[in-house]
């Protein structure tokens, strides 16, 4: 599943380690994400799309 | 070495009961070795007793990888903690199927032994594999 994390952080001129405290997950976490690595589940998705203030659809897309 | 406060509090949690079992491991197996080999005769359920009390802080040991498993809050650490676990079994199950073999065409004189030891073994093994490009 592809994502606009890497944009969406940017935007805001956050770091993955800025984006992982706020999602209270590791730096890791963030990086497997956003390269594609690891699908994130549900609640983690939405928790995402909220700290955005995006739909979840708005951040992952198909591949 | 990860910085003890930058750790997340379910990594400290497993540190604490890891050091505590294997320092209780270290005193009970000393202690209970110089008891049973001191010379005195002890009867079956002394020695029952002994094996208990030895197996017990390795099996608390156990029990703290597996509550790792459960209070891991980040997903994806506990997806990279489940693989490392499951390469750490499969790769104990190979060690033990070849070593039984051995044993069943007397190749070696006993079979596997000393499981939960290799188990460990194969965990510190399966931590960089399961974490390679993770």
């Amino acid at each position: 599943m592809k994502n606009r994390l890497k944009v969406l952080r940017a935007e805001r001129d956050w770091s993955q380690q800025d984006l992982a405290d706020a999602l209270g997950v590791s730096r890791q976490s963030v990086n497997a994400i956003e390269t594609g690595k690891y699908d994130p589940s549900l609640p983690l998705a939405f928790r995402i799309a909220d700290l955005f203030d995006l739909t979840i659809e708005a951040i992952f897309v198909r591949d | 070495m990860a910085n003890w406060n930058s750790m997340a509090p379910y990594m400290r949690r497993y540190s604490i009961r890891i050091l505590l079992f294997m320092t209780s491991y270290v005193v009970i197996l000393t202690a209970s070795l110089t008891f049973a080999r001191s010379g005195a005769a002890h009867g079956q359920a002394t020695r029952i007793g002994l094996a208990l009390i030895t197996a017990f802080p390795v099996i608390g040991v156990f029990w703290a990888i597996f509550r790792l498993l459960v209070e891991t809050d980040d997903e994806y650490q506990r997806f990279l903690f489940a693989k490392q676990t499951l390469f750490a079994t499969a790769f104990t199950l190979v060690i033990v199927t070849v070593w039984q073999f051995l044993q069943v065409y007397d190749v070696v004189a006993t079979g596997p032994q000393w499981m939960g030891v290799i188990w460990f073994a194969m965990l510190g093994l399966a931590g960089p594999i399961a974490r390679w490009k993770a």
